[in-house]
């Protein structure tokens, strides 16, 4: 078994004075701040944009030698936005395997480092470079053509879809680590300015900077554990929405949660990809937890909600309001379900919650990744 | 400076050819070495209708500086007269004329520019067809 | 009427204008110009490449339009001539890139040709003495402009973008065989842009009488002399077209009507294409000209120099009318935009085009 022993994370913001390294260092000290830890076996770090921006390669060497605590062996992962998760299951997969009993994972991403139309550009490469985005696409454009067709084909007003981004920032208004604190109205969400049409600035997550850090150990491990990592499952899906028989259904999701018994079993709470809303919607649906086409009803009414009957989602604020730095979004994911399980979430909570999911994509759905996570 | 990135995708970027599965008998753009539908490797390079129409289209917003001239950019998702899909620009077409099911047909275009001093990639885009707008 | 000579012809023909149209009353309202000033030119709007366009991809789909009606396999092209005077790349050939575009490559001569607006029909020669030699069993010729004229200056009113392409191939399948073709040259400073400069500079009334006049009418008689035709053979006469004005002028001087002159007049539509000028106008006659009818075709590049062309249609052309758009699908797609607009889309702006 593989618990979750200790978690630290950095407020998303817009960190102009902190280099990557700068907000890894925070994450991992917040971590490890009553451990008794004198070295780790392995560093897996998760980052997107940092080859691209500062650029840096053999990242994880370069931050491992940076924290002020002996590192074994060191490896980056990249998996776009899903880097986080991928970071998880490799670090995960060392401690299976015995070759390491105590890992420090780091996600961290900065995407304030440079003006915005450059970072959309970068953001670009997280669709397929050799087809769909050799056009300006932005990170935006394939997600609001679904969310058209979302539209068009159950017949849902841009209304109701609009609830998603007011439930993230309710719940991103108690979480301290999340970048946007406070709460708006569904309506706002309409006629805010449009990003990528139907997809506007409120439906959008935030450019910021963030670092999160977990320390996984093995059972040998003594300590207080948060979780435990029941489950860690990845799938490769089709690489543009343009091959997808149902551009709405992301069948490399159904499939992995059909092999986790996903909607068999009670899940009390969820950290879901929620990029743009329209994504959150079609995790919710191709993972089986809501009805085709029903998801943004059931949002609307309150399903997910800390009261409602489903399982609480996004009580971190998702994407949308926590914030999403890229690589890193994934490594909060993780340590928010387990604060959530041991019931330490500083924020929104769904009391006595046994079972956790998060659940991460890259772009359209390119890659998902899934961590099935207990209390202990 | 981007040279033989752009160079050896020209082909079916300036011809509109995709790959046609001998096993599954599905096509697909741009072509890939293997089928993405069964996985087959026999694949035979095929020219694609160059009309379609459009399933969803989207105007956006936040492009990056160089290329303001442009705005506003258009995407659209295409499916083409046999059936293919493929996310692509449009061009010649004001955000007020798009529609869901709007005919298309394909056009050559820049796609992009390596500043103001290196290469050009040219492909295609689509547009409402001629006529018919 | 028989054909007395011509071993190539004419088996596609393809022209393209964007959408877009900037009204030349548009123009005299930023540049304050009283009506008198640019009414005489008779040009009501000039088309205005998109964003996305310049005189490769309007080239190639003049190009494609003209293979639509060849019907021909690309690979059989044995050259292709690119003329213009705003290629996208100083040095690296365009007609390269066109080749490629319509799979015309490997086997195949390419070459760019620069003779201010006279290039893209020093392409249509070539190709017809390429084909006649039976070097090549076909050639393309496609002439191509965005083109360029100093904010302010009279050019600006009529300087505009389109491109016309023939697919020259042999006498036999041809939709219009070329009997005979004359050029006629000098030294004459005109019109000229020198390297690495922005825009042309022109000699005004200079670019008139010992320019445009001088050297169509060259070309023209000479035609006459050497095959004794006369204006009343022609159904059509197409000229070049720097304005409204001249090649109604030019036509009148050397004994034709204006009817016989009007069908081929794109110009006050769309302004002065350059290099797609007169070749416009007739891709816009053989899109209607029946079997039988002669066309007097007279391009004129400054610098300075005019050819003659005299084109019988044959029966072939029937059928190649519907297989491509014709050139008024494209003239009727048009999208007013104002100066401001225009000085962004044709990167006027240039701050705003670097990279």
């Amino acid at each position: 078994m593989v618990y979750v022993s200790k978690v630290g994370m950095v407020k998303i913001g817009r960190h102009y004075e902190k280099s990557p390294r700068d907000l890894a260092f925070e994450a991992v000290r917040e971590a490890l701040a009553d451990a008794d830890i004198d070295s780790i076996d392995y560093l897996v770090v998760a980052s997107s944009l940092t080859y691209m921006q500062s650029p840096q390669l053999d990242l994880a060497a370069y931050i491992g030698s940076s924290l002020g605590l002996p590192v074994k062996s060191a490896l980056a992962v990249e998996a776009g936005e899903n880097s986080g998760l991928a970071a998880i299951e490799v670090a995960v997969n060392l401690i299976r395997s015995h070759a390491a009993e105590k890992v420090l994972v780091i996600g961290v991403d900065k995407l304030t480092d440079y003006p915005s139309g450059p970072t959309y550009e970068m953001l670009e490469a997280l669709y397929d470079t050799e087809s769909d985005a050799i056009y300006r696409i932005g990170h935006a454009a394939p997600l609001a053509m679904l969310m058209r067709i979302y539209m068009e084909k159950y017949g849902i007003d841009r209304n109701t879809l609009a609830y998603w981004p007011a439930m993230m920032h309710a719940h991103a208004k108690e979480n301290p680590y999340a970048m946007l604190r406070f709460a708006i109205k569904p309506e706002k969400v309409t006629t805010a300015m449009p990003i990528a049409d139907p997809i506007t600035l409120l439906d959008a997550y935030p450019l910021g900077d963030g670092a999160a850090a977990i320390l996984l150990t093995s059972e040998d491990q003594v300590g207080d554990h948060l979780a435990r990592i029941k489950e860690v499952a990845g799938a490769v899906g089709m690489p543009s929405i343009a091959l997808r028989d149902d551009p709405l259904m992301l069948e490399h999701v159904a499939k992995l949660s059909n092999e986790l018994n996903l909607s068999e079993e009670k899940v009390d709470v969820i950290e879901l990809h929620d990029n743009f809303t329209i994504m959150g919607l079609l995790l919710l649906e191709s993972l089986g937890l809501a009805p085709r086409g029903k998801a943004a009803e059931l949002v609307a009414a309150g399903y997910f909600d800390v009261d409602g009957e489903g399982p609480l989602v996004n009580a971190s604020g998702g994407l949308k309001a926590r914030g999403h730095p890229i690589g890193a979004t994934g490594v909060y994911m993780v340590a928010e379900v387990a604060l959530q399980l041991a019931g330490k979430f500083p924020g929104v909570k769904r009391p006595g919650a046994e079972k956790g999911l998060a659940v991460g994509v890259n772009a359209h759905g390119s890659s998902t990744r899934i961590v099935v996570m207990e209390s202990v | 400076m981007v040279l033989a990135r752009w160079w050896r995708t020209r082909i079916p970027r300036y011809r509109l050819i995709g790959a046609q599965c001998k096993s599954c008998g599905r096509a697909h753009y741009p072509p890939r070495k293997a089928c993405p539908y069964c996985g087959s490797t026999e694949l035979e390079q095929v020219m694609l209708p160059r009309r379609g129409i459009l399933e969803s289209y989207t105007v956006v917003q936040s492009i990056p500086g160089d290329t303001r001239f442009q705005a506003p950019i258009i995407v659209g998702l295409v499916r083409l007269e046999n059936g293919v899909r493929l996310v692509a620009e449009l061009t010649d077409v004001q955000p007020e004329e798009l529609k869901l099911g709007l005919e298309v047909e394909a056009t050559m275009r820049r796609i992009r520019e390596d500043g103001d001093n290196g290469t050009i990639m040219y492909g295609l885009k689509f547009r409402p067809i001629l006529g018919k707008s | 009427m028989k054909v007395t000579s011509g071993k190539a012809g004419i088996h596609g023909w393809g022209g393209y204008v964007p959408r877009y149209r900037l009204p030349t009353k548009e123009i005299a309202r930023v540049w304050g110009w009283p009506d008198h000033q640019y009414k005489g030119l008779n040009v009501s709007h000039k088309s205005v490449d998109g964003p996305d366009e310049d005189s490769t991809t309007m080239g190639f789909e003049a190009a494609y339009n003209a293979l639509l009606r060849a019907k021909i396999d690309p690979s059989l092209i044995g050259a292709v001539f690119f003329g213009s005077e705003s290629k996208v790349y100083a040095v690296k050939p365009s007609a390269t890139l066109i080749a490629e575009m319509i799979g015309a490559t490997p086997e195949t001569m390419a070459s760019d040709l620069e003779f201010a607006c006279r290039a893209g029909s020093e392409g249509l020669r070539a190709s017809l003495a390429l084909v006649s030699s039976g070097m090549v069993k076909y050639a393309l010729a496609v002439g191509s402009d965005t083109a360029q004229a100093e904010p302010g200056d009279v050019l600006e009113f009529t300087a505009s973008s389109g491109a016309a392409a023939f697919i020259v191939g042999p006498a036999e399948g041809a939709a219009a065989i070329v009997e005979y073709s004359y050029t006629y040259v000098t030294d004459t400073p005109d019109f000229w842009r020198r390297a690495e400069k922005p825009y042309p500079r022109h000699g005004e009334g200079f670019t008139g009488e010992p320019a445009y006049f001088a050297h169509i009418m060259g070309a023209v008689k000479g035609l006459f002399k050497k095959t004794g035709l006369k204006p009343e053979d022609f159904d059509y006469a197409i000229f070049h077209q720097p304005n409204g004005k001249f090649p109604v002028r030019v036509a009148q001087r050397l004994g034709f009507t204006y009817e016989q002159v009007e069908r081929g007049l794109v110009t006050p539509m769309i302004g002065n294409t350059y290099n797609a000028s007169a070749l416009l106008g007739l891709v816009r006659v053989l899109d209607v000209a029946k079997p039988g009818q002669r066309i007097l075709l007279a391009p004129f590049g400054s610098g300075a120099g005019s050819d003659a062309y005299s084109i019988i249609v044959t029966d072939e052309i029937v059928e190649k009318q519907k297989l491509a758009p014709a050139l008024d699908d494209y003239i009727n797609r048009k999208l007013e935009v104002d100066y401001a607009t225009y000085t962004r889309f044709r990167r006027i702006l240039t701050m705003l085009a670097r990279g």
